[in-house]
């Protein structure tokens, strides 16, 4: 006990503050204990998820065939749940509190609440788990999605909305914060606090979304209402069934704005622009979660064309402003202060061997090239149809909450471990490993799946269909290369999942004490802030500018790809 | 004013944007409003979109309704052959009700799709093309009757692709197009 006593232990003075020895910020206990509890717990769920990522791939690489189907829902289940929304979640509560109070430099209000919130989301999350671990027959796995009137355990719905309520009410200390800064005042929030407050909006419209649909299930299953209709409980779903990982999409890129920064010098090229970006989320983001109903009947082409198309533009358009501002940020503050010239100087130099900085900088370009890009393609109307519940569609949230949001978030628990509880990796070496191994791993596994699904048809969530589909002659065969392939590199991506959290835990536990002022080698070369220097926007930003033109020429190539496939298919509708 | 972490400065609205970020907002913008107007586009032009009539039905009537439309069909070795253009598949767990059918190549069927029990996935690709596939959500309550046309015979196999229980991967039809 004493052991974990001492991780929430360091030097504050009388008030209860100290000053971080890399962000600068003035950090208050309440604050930073806090943070370490959301942030602890989270790893925990990273690592039982990832127990299931390991038994569900192994199963799905059919040429193991590790469980038998009944078995591979629940795992299939379990996965999802803690590393979609428990290992997330926790963390997005701890970025909350670290992008208001802790970059406000202020104490943690309301700090019963936010430790009741901790509790009832820790009871929730193990009611689902427990849920999901004793379904019997009739009832079946939930999956993430629970769709009615498949009949899924009351018991799963109504832990569900105790974690949703949990949340919520561990966001209010946040809330809180905003509201005490700004109330009378006509200040702005710095950046990283402002995508936190966004972040927080669009996670009280998700979570809305998730207590009306698993009401109205749950209100289903307990006998108070005759029947359920499958499309309104889908509405219901997917705004928090997208909008949570629209929140992960939020989180991830304030994480990148703060973590460019304190790692990599980055500066802000323009405030007004990416604010706007941030703004662009808040109204449309959430509505773009309708393409998960591309496919459905009942719902017009009108209504589906509105919902994806102007409005999950409108957040596209955002998103690749961020795809602009943040390496920009990255080239002009190294720039500013000399650091590398030529087109990418500025990049190569970069501290590549930090492993905040290079999770954090694949978590940009991972996220771009393969998550956000294939997240529009299948976003439209029609290429939709080639996509749904294929195997591309996992291909594709792999990319985006594992590449992006998991690399990026791995990077922020690394920085946690050094700043917070003040402790050096246990080995820097195998530390600065991970972001390599874990992404260049998962991107042939995401690769992989999208090809089973998109060239081959294979659908999702199917425990085998490769070699053999029970009562037919008829087998996805052709796809077994592929399939050989994603299973040696799922194996390599778990084991490097694996590696972080032993280097994490590993280092809480037995790393040696940072002293005082020392920044753990992770400031940037030149300390935080560089003086002097051009004005950022008379910087020359040519190797963003670059970097971003080949971003463009492959999501045209692959839009191109995507609506030829579409082209080639049999005359379907009106 | 570049600092993520401090309050920007008073006239953060008015700094003066990098000329570069100004291009790459006007490419960006141009790109999101181009997609849009293809898709959108798409629905006059295209002959593929997922758009068809959908109507309430008690799942009981659509299971009636398919059998009723199976006893008008003639039944062959490869399947049913409709009767006149309308084919009605009824999904439940874990079967197509209403496959194998025979259609003709080129000759444009009204497919009714619905469900018995929950939800399904209608994944259908020919045999010797796996890259060719389509994908469509099937629920109990509602039946949605989309127009298709199958330009070229061959097998066409279809699996359910959303989870509707532990039997969910034996969910096997098919279809036979013939030359018309």
């Amino acid at each position: 006990m004493s052991a974990i006593a001492s991780l929430f232990r360091n030097d504050y003075d009388s008030d209860g503050f100290r000053t971080c020895s890399v962000t600068g910020l003035d950090v208050h206990r309440s604050v930073e204990n806090h943070v370490k509890l959301f942030g602890l717990t989270a790893v925990i769920a990273l690592a039982f998820g990832g127990i299931f990522a390991f038994t569900v791939a192994m199963t799905r690489w059919e040429f193991i065939g590790f469980l038998d189907p009944g078995s591979y829902y629940t795992h299939l289940s379990l996965h999802a749940w803690n590393l979609l929304i428990f290992w997330m979640v926790f963390m997005e509560i701890a970025i909350l509190y670290v992008g208001g109070p802790m970059v406000l430099g202020r104490t943690l209000p309301l700090r019963r609440l936010a430790t009741a919130g901790w509790v009832i989301m820790a009871l929730g999350a193990v009611g689902v788990n427990a849920s999901i671990l004793l379904t019997e027959a009739p009832n079946e796995a939930p999956l993430l999605t629970a769709y009615v009137p498949l009949p899924v355990s009351p018991w799963f719905y109504g832990t569900a909305i105790v974690f949703l309520l949990g949340t919520t009410i561990a966001a209010l200390p946040f809330f809180a914060t905003i509201w005490l800064e700004t109330r009378g005042t006509r200040r702005t929030l710095p950046l990283v606090a402002f995508g936190a407050f966004i972040t927080g909006i669009i996670a009280v419209e998700a979570i809305l979304g998730g207590i009306a649909a698993f009401a109205y299930a749950f209100a289903w299953r307990i006998d108070l209402i005759a029947s359920v209709d499958p499309g309104i409980y889908r509405q219901l779903y997917w705004i928090i069934g997208h909008g949570s990982q629209q929140i992960n999409l939020l989180a991830m890129i304030t994480v990148w704005y703060f973590l460019t920064h304190v790692v990599g010098g980055a500066v802000v090229v323009s405030e007004k622009i990416s604010r706007t970006a941030f703004v662009f989320y808040l109204f449309f983001i959430n509505l773009g979660a309708a393409h998960h109903l591309l496919v459905d009947p009942g719902v017009s082409a009108g209504w589906r064309i509105w919902n994806t198309s102007y409005a999950f533009y409108g957040a596209a358009f955002a998103s690749m402003i961020h795809a602009f501002a943040i390496p920009a940020g990255i080239e002009a503050g190294r720039r500013r202060r000399g650091q590398g010239g030529g087109l990418f100087g500025w990049l190569t130099s970069a501290p590549w061997g930090n492993p905040v900085f290079a999770a954090t900088v694949f978590s940009i370009i991972l996220f771009g090239f393969l998550g956000g890009i294939t997240g529009v393609v299948m976003g439209q109307m029609q290429v939709n149809m080639t996509w749904h519940n294929t195997f591309a569609a996992v291909g594709h949230f792999h990319a985006t909450v594992v590449l992006g949001t998991t690399l990026a978030f791995m990077g922020l628990v690394f920085f946690v471990i050094k700043t917070m509880f003040r402790r050096d990796f246990v080995s820097e070496t195998l530390a600065a490993a991970v972001p390599y191994a874990y992404a260049g791993a998962m991107s042939i596994v995401t690769l992989m799946m999208m090809y089973a699904g998109i060239l081959y048809g294979v659908p999702r969530r199917t425990a085998e269909v490769v070699r053999n589909i029970p009562g037919s002659e008829f087998s996805f065969a052709a796809a077994i290369p592929i399939f050989m392939i994603f299973g040696l590199f799922a194996v390599v991506a778990i084991a490097s999942g694996a590696l972080f959290i032993l280097v994490s835990v590993g280092s809480l536990l037995f790393g040696d004490r940072l002293p005082g002022g020392d920044d753990g080698g992770l400031l940037p070369e030149g300390g935080l802030h560089a003086d002097g220097g051009q004005p950022i926007h008379a910087v020359e930003l040519r190797g963003t500018f670059t970097l971003c033109l080949v971003f463009l020429a492959v999501f045209i190539a692959i839009y191109v790809l995507n609506w030829y496939l579409v082209t080639q298919l049999w005359a379907i509708g009106a | 004013m570049s600092d993520p972490l401090k309050d920007p400065d008073d006239d953060w609205w008015n700094s003066p944007v990098n000329r570069r970020e100004s291009i790459w907002l006007g490419l960006a913008g141009a790109w999101s409003v181009g997609i849009f107007a293809w898709m959108a586009g798409f629905t006059q032009f295209g002959d593929q979109n997922p758009i068809g009539t959908t109507y309430d039905v008690d799942p009981d009537r659509y299971q009636e309704r398919v059998a009723e439309y199976k006893e008008a069909a003639e039944e062959t070795e490869d399947g049913l052959v409709p009767p006149g253009d309308d084919v009605y598949i009824g999904a439940l767990r874990f079967n197509w009700d209403g496959l194998p059918v025979v259609l003709e190549a080129g000759h444009e069927y009204d497919i009714h799709l619905g469900a018995y029990d929950v939800q399904h996935g209608f994944s259908v690709r020919p045999e010797e093309n796996l890259n060719k596939q389509i994908n469509l959500q099937v629920f109990p309550g509602s039946e949605w009757v989309i127009p298709m046309t199958f330009d070229e015979p061959g097998t066409y196999h279809v699996v359910c692709n959303e989870f509707c229980g532990q039997g969910h991967r034996t969910m096997h039809g098919r279809f036979t197009v013939v030359e018309g």
